[in-house]
This record gives structure tokens, sequence and C-alpha cells, in this order.
């Protein structure tokens, strides 16, 4: 009976040092982690930071990060590299040894503060592979700010020459770039439409000379329109000519719609914005409920279902996975996750299953920041592509998820950096003021064709390049470590 | 040059008569204008429900008025920057979604929150009034909006409205809401 009671007292003492623990990060405390680990990081020098592309440019990967406007506080942090404060705009490293990241190159963009400034976005295709582009050049596409695209030559990533800038926008974001035909679906905020953030197509298969295709958004943004306003374009995703689609992700964090566009209408239909004109090319929506929204809309097509195999039909399916953004803090709306949706009849998109970490598991909306999904990685290399997906999680880290059965998607590993000296807070409004706290906020993720996974920090942490150990190595085929 | 001439024209009444003029003294009327609380007409979406009330009395007699707090937007710094932004948050698409914005809107203030204003013709087939006002409000990253619909005068519908939204116990209510309360 005694040692029941010590084993019980023991345990409360435990559950209640853990839960401390999970509340709140300290500087200096170990990482969090299961079947992940950290092999090398960069502070990008305590900027906020948004969209990471690995590029295996030659003999060497590049990292190239878009980052977030300013703070409050800092809002053009100095860059020691030239002594000057500079606005946020890309920064460019070096991960060739990825427990050795050599920073390249700050490249400064928009002057502004968080979504107002900065230059969120790089897509990245080598010159050899577009059309019509400089078989010596690298081709690095970004936004500035709201203002604009620009388009750079980073063939030499430690000084990007500019060639290109597209500009006379109201606003930017996830934008989209075939590397094989040079179509790009540009996020933009066109002035004359109804939404902050609509689809321009251009054909950027000669970078230095940009050639508009067309507007394109939901009926009802268009100019002219009246009435209620659908949800704005947060990015789409292409399959290219051989997949014939292109998957939207409209809303942020509601309201969300997952639209499946034919992409051959999409770029030789009808081109005036017309409410005809735009429904022209859609093949579906899928309407997601009032509290989410798409931030990527990720496609997996014809994936091989184990649990279907035996079926006469249907034994492959096509998914997308759907990853909604949370915005608030602490919690302050409903839980912003990931969702699988078969598509495989087109016309008839259905969700199958969803995913969230479960927020007992770290006490998160008690940790400060954002809590919910943001993003997922975006490249299609063989490595993981179908087997497992990484969805960018704010202070919950990144998690890593076995999808080989979409159906029943199964998180295997995780990993929560440390927060450091940069970490900046994140503030609620309470009676009289605010109070603010210090966490960890995992905003976008990667990978590479070499299987390391790059997540960076909207609070200013920087980068942290990872592996998988364990378990989740034999979930993606990988060899053990 | 019709168009500019147009809408200086729209600009010049609607200020005059009611949105940018909220802080003058109310218009006289035979009847006291007062708004009694409803409640929340519309199904759930994606914002949790705000407060109704109805006009009695006054200028404004039998308009609806619906407020709301919408927090979490990314337009931090801007605020509600445009009439298009009025469109999207405005909630007049509670009422319904086919409405047209009759003139471009105004600058408004409310407390500490400034935002736009705008009037708008609904097309309603309950009969409650084609006459519709939009306001959206902002503070930081999140929005305050308020739709009127009614029968009378748009303008009068929203000097009404934006001084009930001045009024202590409103704006008390909209700053907790705004605070997630």
């Amino acid at each position: 009976m005694f040692r029941c009671v010590l084993i019980a007292a023991a345990f409360v003492l435990f559950a209640g040092s853990t839960s401390v623990h999970a509340q709140k990060q300290t500087i200096g405390a170990p990482p969090e982690a299961s079947n992940m680990k950290l092999v090398g990081s960069n502070d990008l020098q305590a900027r906020s930071a948004y969209q990471p592309t690995i590029h295996h440019q030659g003999d060497r990967w590049i990292a190239y990060i878009g980052h977030h406007g300013g703070t409050d506080d800092v809002p053009a942090p100095v860059n020691p590299m030239t002594g000057q404060a500079e606005p946020n705009g890309t920064s460019i490293v070096d991960v060739t040894d990825p427990a050795h990241p050599k920073y390249l190159r700050h490249l400064p963009g928009q002057e502004g503060k968080y979504e107002a400034g900065g230059a969120q976005m790089v897509r990245v295709c080598d010159g050899k592979t577009l059309p019509k582009g400089d078989p010596n050049a690298v081709y690095m596409l970004r936004t500035f700010g709201s203002q604009a695209h620009e388009i750079w030559n980073v063939a030499d990533p430690a000084n990007p020459v500019l060639l290109t800038r597209i500009g006379g926008l109201k606003d930017t974001h996830k934008s989209w770039w075939e590397c094989d035909t040079g179509i790009a679906y540009l996020v933009s905020g066109a002035p004359d439409w109804r939404t902050r953030r609509m689809t321009q197509v251009y054909d950027l298969s000669d970078p230095a000379h940009p050639q508009k295709i067309r507007d394109f958004g939901l009926p009802g943004q268009e100019p002219g329109s009246t009435g209620a306003v659908p949800t704005e374009l947060h990015g789409p995703i292409s399959t290219g000519p051989n997949g014939n689609r292109v998957y939207f992700g409209y809303g942020t964090d509601k309201g969300g719609i997952l639209q499946i566009v034919d992409r051959e209408k999409l770029l030789h239909g009808p081109k005036e914005p017309t409410p005809d004109n735009l429904r022209y090319p859609e093949i579906s929506r899928l309407p997601m409920s009032a509290f989410n929204g798409a931030h990527t809309t990720f496609p997996m097509l014809d994936m091989p279902v184990a649990e279907f195999a035996e079926d006469k039909d249907g034994k492959t399916r096509d998914i997308v996975m759907i990853v909604d953004e949370a915005i608030l803090n602490e919690c302050g709306e409903a839980r912003q996750m990931v969702w699988f949706a078969d598509v495989t009849t087109e016309t008839r998109p259905m969700m199958i299953s969803s995913y969230t970490v479960p927020e007992a598991s770290g006490q998160f909306c008690q940790r400060g920041g954002r809590f919910g999904s943001h993003s997922s990685n975006e490249s299609m290399a063989p490595v993981y592509y179908k087997k497992m997906a990484f969805i960018a999680f704010f202070n919950a880290g990144v998690r890593a998820l076995d999808i080989r059965d979409p159906y029943h998607p199964k998180e295997v590993g995780y990993f929560i950096p440390a927060i450091t000296q940069a970490t900046d807070k994140r503030c609620i409004p309470v009676e009289g003021g605010e109070r603010c706290k210090v966490a960890i906020q995992t905003n976008n993720v990667e990978t590479d064709e070499r299987g390391y996974i790059y997540i960076v920090d909207r609070a200013n942490t920087g980068l942290h390049i990872l592996e998988l150990t364990g378990p989740a190595r034999a979930v993606a085929g990988l060899p053990k470590n | 040059m019709r168009r500019a001439a147009t809408t200086a024209v729209a600009v010049i009444a609607f200020g005059a008569t009611g949105v940018g003029a909220y802080q003058l003294a109310p218009q006289p009327a035979a009847t006291p204008a007062h708004w009694r609380e409803l409640a929340w007409p519309f199904p759930r979406d994606g914002w949790p429900a705000g407060r109704a009330f109805r006009c009695e009395g006054g200028a404004c007699d039998g308009a609806e008025l619906y407020l709301r707090a919408k927090r979490g937007f990314c337009n931090c710094d801007s605020g509600v920057a445009d009439d298009d932004e009025v469109d999207r948050v405005a909630d007049i698409d509670l009422i319904t979604p086919r409405f047209a914005a009759v003139a471009p809107g105004e600058v408004v203030r409310v407390g500490e929150m400034r935002g736009r204003a705008r009037r708008y013709d609904l097309a309603t087939y309950d009969g409650a009034g084609p006459a519709a006002v939009g306001i959206a409000l902002s503070r930081r990253c999140d929005l305050f909006v308020a739709a009127a619909r009614g029968r009378g005068d748009a303008s009068a519908m929203a000097h009404a409205a934006l001084v009930f939204l001045a009024t202590p116990e409103i704006k008390s209510w909209a700053m907790a809401a705004l605070d997630g309360k």
C-alpha cells in the first residue's frame, strides 16, 4: 500500500514537472524531439522566416529563405556581413555541409514590419531547365514585400543580380513556378481586383522577359463584380503539363476552398476576367469548414493504398493534402490542422482524414505564440514524396507524418527547437495591456533530395537542419543512421 | 470626368449627412432612436456570433444592426485600407450575397478604431429593406465590423449606427470582444 502511495506521489511530481517544462520554453534547454535530430543550424541574422527553397546547384546545395518584415522592436536588423541595418529580405545559405551551414548573403527586401514588408516567397529554377533560360544562369523568383515579384540570377549565390521586376501590386504571397515550362502562378494583388490576393499567370520561360498570360481568381473577385467576395487566394501548386492540374488553396484560417483547375484550359482558355471565363478551367471545388483555411494544397496523385490492394477498383487514389494556417496566439481560434482529400473522382472530392498535434501532449495552448499548422514541405523529390510529409506546427515544431495510407496518417516523429536570445515574444491582449510569452514558432519546412529537413522560425530563431532517426527512417525507406 | 464628378457628389452627400458627421449632434427627430437587442439571426460561420439590434424611433426606425469582432488578419499595419476591404469583411454578405455598393466609402473613426463605411443596395427577397451600410474598423490585426439594413434613408441609418457604436456600452463591449473575452 505504502509503495503504491509512493509511486502515485512520484507520478504526480513527475507529471507536474513535465507539465511546467512543457508550458514554458527556456533558453539553453535541449530541443524536444522524437525520431528527428538536429544536424546543423543558422540564426538567419534573427530575421522572421517564411518560405525555404533548397536548390541543388552544381555540386553545392543552397538554401534560399524568404523573410517576413521586421518587428516593432527591430524593424531592420543589422547584417553583420555589411554592418548595415537592412530590411528583411532573402537569406542565401550554403547547406552543402548541413552540419555547418554557411551564410552567404542577405538580399534586403521591402521596408515594413511583419506581413507588410520583407520578401516572403522564394522559388528557384535552373536556366538549363527553363525552355528559354540562359543555361549558365540560376534564377530565383521572389516576392518583394507586397509591391512586386522579382527575378534574380543567383548563379553565384553570394552575388545575385536583379533581372526583372513585376510591380504595381497591392499584395503578393505564395507563388508557384514550373521549372520545365517556365509557367508561373504568381500570387498577387492586382490593383483593380476586389481581393487582396489572386493569381497572375506568367510565362517566365525567359525570365528576363516575362510574358503575362492572364489574371485568375474566383468569380466575384474580378474587377467590376458586386456582391460577396470569395475567400482570397493563399497559393497554388501545379502538376505541370503531365498532370495538367493546378490545385489552388484559398483562405488562411477560415472559409478554405480547394479548387481543382484544368491547367490547359487555364493557360489557353478565354482570358478576359469575366465570371464565365473564370469558371471555364475549374473542374471542381471542395469547400472546407468555415473554421479552416487552405494555406497549402499539396497533390499526391496515383498513390497506392495498401488497404485497397485487393479491391477491383480504386487501388490507387489521388490525394491532396491541405494544410490550414493558424493565425491567433494561444489558441484564440478554431484549431488549424492538416486534412487529406481524396480527389480521385475529381468532380466529387471528399475529405477522408485529418491530423493535428494533440494539444495536451505539450500543453501548447499555454506555451505562447501560435499553436496549429501552417505549411508542409512542397518538394516532390522521391525521398519522401507520397511516403512522408512534414508539417510546420508553430510552437509544436515540425511534425513528421507517415502518409503511406492517407486514410490513416500517423505521426512518427517531431522536433521542437530550443528558443534562443533571438526568439521574439508573442503577445495577447489582457486587461489594460498585453501579456507576452516566448516560444518557438516553426513557420515553414522544406526537404531536399538527400532527405534533410529544413525548418525556419517565424519568431526569429533561425534555420534548423534535421534528419530522421529510428523507426521514422524506415517509413521513408532510408538506411539506418 | 463624369465618374469623378459623380463620385465627388456622392462623397459630399454621404459625408455631410451621415457617416462622416457621426460625432456631431444627432439630427433632430420626432422620437429619439433606441436600439433594442435581438438574438443573433445568422447561422454559425468562421467567426463567433456577434450582437444584433433593431432601431426603434428616430430616423433609423426599423433598421437592424449587426455587430461583431473579427480577430486575426494579416494586414495589421494597413488596417482597412480601401473600400474593397469593407466589401469583404463588413458582414453585408450575411444579409445577402447579392449587394452592390452605391458610392465610394468614407473614413470613419470610433474611439481608437479607424476604418471605413460604405453604403450598399441589397437584393433581398424577405422584404427586410433594400438599403444597407457596412462599417469596418481596425485595431491592430483585428477588425470590428457592423452591418446595418433598413428601409429608411441610408445616410441617416449610417449616422445612427455610428452614434450607437460610439456609446460607452458598445465601445466597451467591442474592446472586450477584440480582446477575445
